[in-house]
Protein backbone atom coordinates (compact mmCIF):
# COMPACT_ATOMS: atom_id res chain seq x y z
CA UNK A 1 0.00 0.00 0.00
CA UNK A 2 1.41 3.59 -0.61
CA UNK A 3 2.08 5.22 2.24
CA UNK A 4 -0.39 8.12 1.98
CA UNK A 5 -3.02 5.56 1.39
CA UNK A 6 -1.84 3.77 4.46
CA UNK A 7 -1.83 6.43 6.77
CA UNK A 8 -5.60 7.65 5.72
CA UNK A 9 -7.01 4.37 6.34
CA UNK A 10 -5.01 4.15 9.59
CA UNK A 11 -6.48 7.40 10.68
CA UNK A 12 -9.89 7.25 9.76
CA UNK A 13 -9.74 3.78 11.21
CA UNK A 14 -8.64 5.53 14.51
CA UNK A 15 -11.57 7.47 14.20
CA UNK A 16 -13.94 5.35 13.98
CA UNK A 17 -12.38 3.11 16.84
CA UNK A 18 -12.43 6.03 18.97
CA UNK A 19 -15.82 7.69 18.07
CA UNK A 20 -17.61 4.18 18.72
CA UNK A 21 -15.99 3.75 22.64
CA UNK A 22 -17.20 7.28 23.06
CA UNK A 23 -20.33 6.60 22.32
CA UNK A 24 -20.65 3.08 23.85
CA UNK A 25 -19.52 5.08 27.00
CA UNK A 26 -22.05 7.47 26.79
CA UNK A 27 -25.13 4.54 26.66
CA UNK A 28 -23.82 0.76 27.35
CA UNK A 29 -26.82 -0.27 27.86
CA UNK A 30 -28.70 1.04 23.93
CA UNK A 31 -25.21 -0.77 22.91
CA UNK A 32 -26.07 -3.96 24.26
CA UNK A 33 -29.63 -3.90 22.42
CA UNK A 34 -27.11 -5.19 19.10
CA UNK A 35 -26.43 -8.67 21.19
CA UNK A 36 -28.57 -11.90 20.39
CA UNK A 37 -30.01 -13.15 23.44
CA UNK A 38 -27.97 -15.99 23.22
CA UNK A 39 -24.65 -13.73 23.24
CA UNK A 40 -25.60 -11.78 26.04
CA UNK A 41 -26.62 -14.78 28.11
CA UNK A 42 -22.71 -16.31 27.93
CA UNK A 43 -21.44 -12.77 29.60
CA UNK A 44 -19.71 -13.34 32.91
CA UNK A 45 -20.48 -10.44 33.68
CA UNK A 46 -23.93 -7.56 33.85
CA UNK A 47 -24.11 -6.88 30.54
CA UNK A 48 -23.45 -2.71 31.39
CA UNK A 49 -19.82 -3.74 32.46
CA UNK A 50 -19.04 -5.99 29.58
CA UNK A 51 -20.09 -2.79 27.09
CA UNK A 52 -17.72 -0.56 28.92
CA UNK A 53 -14.70 -3.14 28.57
CA UNK A 54 -15.29 -2.97 24.91
CA UNK A 55 -16.00 0.45 24.89
CA UNK A 56 -12.36 0.82 26.78
CA UNK A 57 -10.91 -1.77 24.15
CA UNK A 58 -12.07 0.19 20.97
CA UNK A 59 -10.08 3.02 22.64
CA UNK A 60 -7.08 2.19 23.26
CA UNK A 61 -7.53 0.20 19.61
CA UNK A 62 -8.22 3.62 18.13
CA UNK A 63 -5.44 5.69 20.31
CA UNK A 64 -2.72 3.19 19.34
CA UNK A 65 -3.95 3.12 15.28
CA UNK A 66 -3.97 7.40 15.77
CA UNK A 67 -0.30 7.49 16.85
CA UNK A 68 0.58 5.08 14.38
CA UNK A 69 2.25 2.41 17.70
CA UNK A 70 1.87 -1.33 17.30
CA UNK A 71 -0.05 -0.86 14.29
CA UNK A 72 -0.62 -4.46 13.33
CA UNK A 73 -1.07 -5.30 16.71
CA UNK A 74 -3.75 -2.60 17.12
CA UNK A 75 -5.62 -3.22 13.99
CA UNK A 76 -5.22 -7.36 14.20
CA UNK A 77 -6.75 -7.32 17.55
CA UNK A 78 -9.13 -4.55 16.13
CA UNK A 79 -10.19 -7.05 13.11
CA UNK A 80 -11.23 -9.64 15.72
CA UNK A 81 -13.58 -7.29 17.83
CA UNK A 82 -15.27 -6.87 14.37
CA UNK A 83 -15.46 -10.53 14.10
CA UNK A 84 -16.92 -11.31 17.29
CA UNK A 85 -19.30 -7.47 16.69
CA UNK A 86 -20.52 -9.86 13.73
CA UNK A 87 -21.07 -12.83 14.75
CA UNK A 88 -22.81 -12.07 18.50
CA UNK A 89 -24.93 -9.18 16.56
CA UNK A 90 -26.07 -11.11 13.79
CA UNK A 91 -27.48 -9.78 10.32
CA UNK A 92 -28.46 -6.52 10.45
CA UNK A 93 -29.09 -3.59 8.44
CA UNK A 94 -25.63 -2.29 9.34
CA UNK A 95 -23.49 -5.61 9.02
CA UNK A 96 -22.60 -4.61 5.78
CA UNK A 97 -20.50 -1.80 7.36
CA UNK A 98 -18.77 -3.72 9.71
CA UNK A 99 -17.88 -6.03 6.78
CA UNK A 100 -16.26 -2.96 5.66
CA UNK A 101 -14.66 -2.00 8.66
CA UNK A 102 -13.56 -5.67 8.94
CA UNK A 103 -11.54 -5.44 5.82
CA UNK A 104 -10.09 -2.04 5.90
CA UNK A 105 -8.64 -3.31 9.42
CA UNK A 106 -7.22 -6.45 8.16
CA UNK A 107 -5.43 -4.37 5.24
CA UNK A 108 -4.40 -2.42 7.80
CA UNK A 109 -2.92 -5.21 9.68
CA UNK A 110 -1.25 -6.95 6.79
CA UNK A 111 0.39 -3.35 5.34
CA UNK A 112 1.44 -2.53 8.85
CA UNK A 113 2.94 -6.90 10.06
CA UNK A 114 6.61 -5.66 11.15
CA UNK A 115 9.56 -7.94 10.07
CA UNK A 116 10.00 -10.60 12.36
CA UNK A 117 6.43 -11.64 11.60
CA UNK A 118 6.96 -11.54 8.19
CA UNK A 119 9.99 -13.47 8.23
CA UNK A 120 8.07 -15.85 10.65
CA UNK A 121 5.43 -16.18 7.94
CA UNK A 122 7.39 -16.56 5.22
CA UNK A 123 10.63 -19.28 6.74
CA UNK A 124 10.71 -21.88 4.23
CA UNK A 125 9.90 -25.23 5.27
CA UNK A 126 12.97 -27.67 5.90
CA UNK A 127 12.11 -30.99 4.42
CA UNK A 128 13.47 -34.36 5.29
CA UNK B 1 -23.78 16.35 18.98
CA UNK B 2 -23.01 16.30 15.23
CA UNK B 3 -20.72 19.15 15.98
CA UNK B 4 -18.97 17.70 19.01
CA UNK B 5 -18.86 14.15 16.50
CA UNK B 6 -16.44 16.65 13.91
CA UNK B 7 -15.16 18.80 16.76
CA UNK B 8 -14.02 15.03 17.87
CA UNK B 9 -12.91 13.98 14.20
CA UNK B 10 -10.90 16.91 14.36
CA UNK B 11 -8.77 16.71 17.47
CA UNK B 12 -7.76 13.44 16.59
CA UNK B 13 -6.60 14.31 12.92
CA UNK B 14 -4.37 16.49 14.83
CA UNK B 15 -2.94 14.38 17.29
CA UNK B 16 -1.81 12.35 14.60
CA UNK B 17 -0.29 15.34 12.40
CA UNK B 18 1.34 16.22 16.01
CA UNK B 19 2.42 12.46 16.93
CA UNK B 20 3.87 12.41 13.16
CA UNK B 21 6.00 15.83 13.54
CA UNK B 22 7.17 14.88 17.19
CA UNK B 23 8.36 11.60 15.94
CA UNK B 24 10.17 13.21 12.76
CA UNK B 25 11.88 15.68 15.23
CA UNK B 26 12.98 13.45 17.47
CA UNK B 27 14.04 10.92 14.91
CA UNK B 28 15.86 14.17 13.42
CA UNK B 29 14.61 13.58 9.88
CA UNK B 30 13.02 15.68 7.30
CA UNK B 31 9.05 15.55 7.62
CA UNK B 32 6.95 14.84 4.27
CA UNK B 33 6.29 17.94 3.07
CA UNK B 34 3.38 17.38 0.47
CA UNK B 35 3.55 20.77 -0.79
CA UNK B 36 6.23 23.32 -1.17
CA UNK B 37 9.57 22.46 0.58
CA UNK B 38 9.89 25.40 3.09
CA UNK B 39 8.82 22.71 5.88
CA UNK B 40 12.27 22.29 7.03
CA UNK B 41 12.75 25.66 7.33
CA UNK B 42 9.93 26.75 9.69
CA UNK B 43 9.82 23.90 11.46
CA UNK B 44 13.99 24.64 12.39
CA UNK B 45 13.32 28.37 12.96
CA UNK B 46 13.79 29.98 16.50
CA UNK B 47 10.20 30.05 16.40
CA UNK B 48 9.11 26.74 16.73
CA UNK B 49 9.45 26.76 20.24
CA UNK B 50 7.60 29.01 23.15
CA UNK B 51 9.94 29.36 25.42
CA UNK B 52 11.51 25.65 25.96
CA UNK B 53 8.36 23.93 24.41
CA UNK B 54 8.29 22.84 21.08
CA UNK B 55 5.20 24.08 19.09
CA UNK B 56 4.07 20.55 18.14
CA UNK B 57 3.87 18.97 21.69
CA UNK B 58 2.00 22.37 22.24
CA UNK B 59 -0.58 21.28 19.37
CA UNK B 60 -0.52 17.42 20.95
CA UNK B 61 -1.40 18.77 24.20
CA UNK B 62 -3.84 21.23 22.15
CA UNK B 63 -5.81 18.26 20.45
CA UNK B 64 -5.43 15.75 23.27
CA UNK B 65 -7.21 17.98 25.74
CA UNK B 66 -9.62 18.98 22.90
CA UNK B 67 -10.78 15.37 22.20
CA UNK B 68 -11.29 14.50 25.88
CA UNK B 69 -13.40 17.79 26.40
CA UNK B 70 -15.49 17.18 23.54
CA UNK B 71 -15.86 12.98 24.48
CA UNK B 72 -16.96 14.17 28.21
CA UNK B 73 -19.32 16.62 26.78
CA UNK B 74 -20.75 13.20 24.45
CA UNK B 75 -20.46 10.84 27.55
CA UNK B 76 -22.31 13.74 28.90
CA UNK B 77 -19.51 13.95 32.34
CA UNK B 78 -20.70 16.62 34.89
CA UNK B 79 -19.93 19.76 35.11
CA UNK B 80 -20.86 20.08 31.28
CA UNK B 81 -21.03 24.14 31.24
CA UNK B 82 -17.33 23.99 32.64
CA UNK B 83 -16.57 21.65 29.92
CA UNK B 84 -18.54 24.15 27.33
CA UNK B 85 -16.35 27.04 28.88
CA UNK B 86 -12.86 24.85 29.13
CA UNK B 87 -13.62 23.90 25.10
CA UNK B 88 -14.37 27.11 24.39
CA UNK B 89 -11.14 28.82 25.73
CA UNK B 90 -9.45 26.16 24.35
CA UNK B 91 -10.26 26.72 20.63
CA UNK B 92 -9.95 30.55 21.05
CA UNK B 93 -6.49 30.69 22.39
CA UNK B 94 -5.67 28.12 19.54
CA UNK B 95 -7.33 30.28 16.92
CA UNK B 96 -4.99 33.33 18.03
CA UNK B 97 -1.74 31.12 18.34
CA UNK B 98 -2.38 29.97 15.25
CA UNK B 99 -3.23 33.35 13.57
CA UNK B 100 0.38 34.27 15.10
CA UNK B 101 1.74 31.40 13.57
CA UNK B 102 0.59 31.99 10.55
CA UNK B 103 1.69 35.51 10.22
CA UNK B 104 5.32 34.61 11.54
CA UNK B 105 5.05 32.05 8.43
CA UNK B 106 3.91 34.88 5.94
CA UNK B 107 5.65 37.60 7.00
CA UNK B 108 8.73 37.28 9.56
CA UNK B 109 10.14 33.72 8.14
CA UNK B 110 8.49 34.14 4.77
CA UNK B 111 8.47 30.59 3.78
CA UNK B 112 5.03 28.04 4.36
CA UNK B 113 5.09 24.87 6.31
CA UNK B 114 2.14 22.18 5.01
CA UNK B 115 1.26 20.27 8.56
CA UNK B 116 1.43 23.97 9.96
CA UNK B 117 -0.85 25.53 7.70
CA UNK B 118 -2.98 22.41 8.10
CA UNK B 119 -2.79 22.46 11.54
CA UNK B 120 -3.75 26.50 11.72
CA UNK B 121 -6.84 25.40 9.41
CA UNK B 122 -7.56 22.21 11.62
CA UNK B 123 -8.15 24.81 14.46
CA UNK B 124 -10.10 27.62 12.92
CA UNK B 125 -12.80 24.82 11.17
CA UNK B 126 -13.27 24.05 14.94
CA UNK B 127 -13.92 27.66 16.31
CA UNK B 128 -15.61 28.11 13.30
CA UNK B 129 -17.90 24.67 13.99
CA UNK B 130 -18.03 25.79 17.33
CA UNK B 131 -19.54 29.22 16.81
CA UNK B 132 -22.16 27.45 14.52
CA UNK B 133 -23.23 25.23 16.92
CA UNK B 134 -23.82 27.91 19.18
CA UNK B 135 -25.46 30.45 17.30
CA UNK B 136 -28.02 27.90 16.20
CA UNK B 137 -28.25 26.75 19.68
CA UNK B 138 -29.49 30.10 20.14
Amino acid sequence: MKKTSFHFLRVGLAITFLWIGVLIFKNPEAWGGYLQPWAAGLLPVPLAQALIGTAILDITIGALLLIDVLTWLAALVGAIHIVIVLTVSGITDITVRDIGLLVAALALMIDALPEWVLHKINRPKISN
Amino acid sequence: MTALALLFTLSAIGISETVYLIRKRLASERPVCPIGDSCTLVLSSRYSKIFVIPNDVLGLLFYIMASFVSGFLVIGIEPLESWTFTFAFLVAAGTLLSLFFTYLQWRVIKAWCFWCVMSACTIWLMGVILVASIILKL
